[in-house]
């Protein structure tokens, strides 16, 4: 059975991340699978063996479990979006967060939340292809602003909430 | 009689790393060729799977570099040439297989008797 090289460099890109290889390897990894392909017009599984299996050859690196690092970057996101959200509502209404005032909970959301999203930015990095330097795995352009939304939408109402019963 | 497809995998594996480093100290050349100059040397067809992990592998060694150069109407490919310490390693792993080569030889029985 032939695959298209389309389903096999979805499948091959999300095998690679499974094993959290960084984002210019990925593109790296799957460029040469395209370009071999295309000069010997061979079929991907057929050349280089189903995604995942070559996904682990190319890389010698196990699929990633999930982790106490994991459970702990959850959690400080968790209290991270709570401090802030906490803060900036405090400060509209002038209640303290628990025993923080809205200042102090805004400035330890804001000291979680950097280290975390830089972390996650290396981790997450773009899968660049290195033929054209462009990203292989593009996000739709709506989705930054659903992310906003959904961040923004509970801010909102909150302020909305407090400033109509105070 | 074996034919070229069908090498035992374990000479093939010991093999490949200092044929492909020597087909890349030849010339400057791309994955497909060097599948192609291994098969027309009689090595049989070797596959992208098995290729580009062992090219990756010499590059991290530093005996190969790459560059992608745009194809001709083609998606671009990357290019693989030897480094200095590749071309000393291939002169000091070419010796060795030659002495380890002919050792392993004077063992076996003479192509004469087994006619």
């Amino acid at each position: 059975m032939s695959t298209d090289v389309t389903t096999y460099r979805r499948d091959l890109i999300l095998a690679l991340r499974m094993r959290e290889v960084p984002g210019d390897r990925i593109g790296e990894i799957v460029a040469e699978v395209e370009s071999h392909v295309a000069d010997t017009g061979e079929d991907p599984v057929e050349a280089f063996g189903p995604a995942r299996e070559y996904a682990a050859t190319a890389t010698g690196r196990p699929r990633a479990r999930w982790g106490w690092a994991d459970i702990l970057i959850a959690v400080a996101a968790g209290a991270a979006g709570w401090l802030l959200a906490g803060g900036l509502l405090g400060l509209l209404s002038g209640d303290p967060l628990g025993p923080l005032p809205p200042w102090a909970a805004l400035a330890l959301g804001v000291t979680v939340a950097v280290p975390l999203i830089r972390h996650l930015r290396r981790t997450a990095s773009a899968v660049r292809d290195p033929r054209t330097g462009q990203d292989m795995v593009p996000l739709p352009r709506w989705v930054p602003w659903a992310i906003g939304g959904s961040l923004a939408l509970p801010l909102v109402l909150g302020a909305v909430v407090i400033t109509a019963f105070s | 009689m074996l034919t070229d497809d069908s090498w035992p995998s374990d000479w093939l594996r010991a093999a490949l790393p200092l044929s492909v480093l020597a087909v890349v100290a030849e010339e400057e050349t791309y994955g497909y060729a060097i599948a192609q100059r291994l098969r027309e040397a009689g090595l049989g067809a070797i596959k992208g799977g098995t290729l580009y992990p062992l090219l990756n592998r010499l590059e991290e060694e530093e005996l190969l570099r790459s560059s992608w150069r745009e194809g001709v109407g083609g998606p671009g490919r990357k290019f693989f040439a030897v480094t200095a310490a590749g071309r000393a390693e291939l002169a000091r792993r070419t010796t060795a297989w030659h002495l380890f080569t002919e050792r392993a030889t004077d063992l076996l029985p003479s192509l004469e008797g087994s006619r």
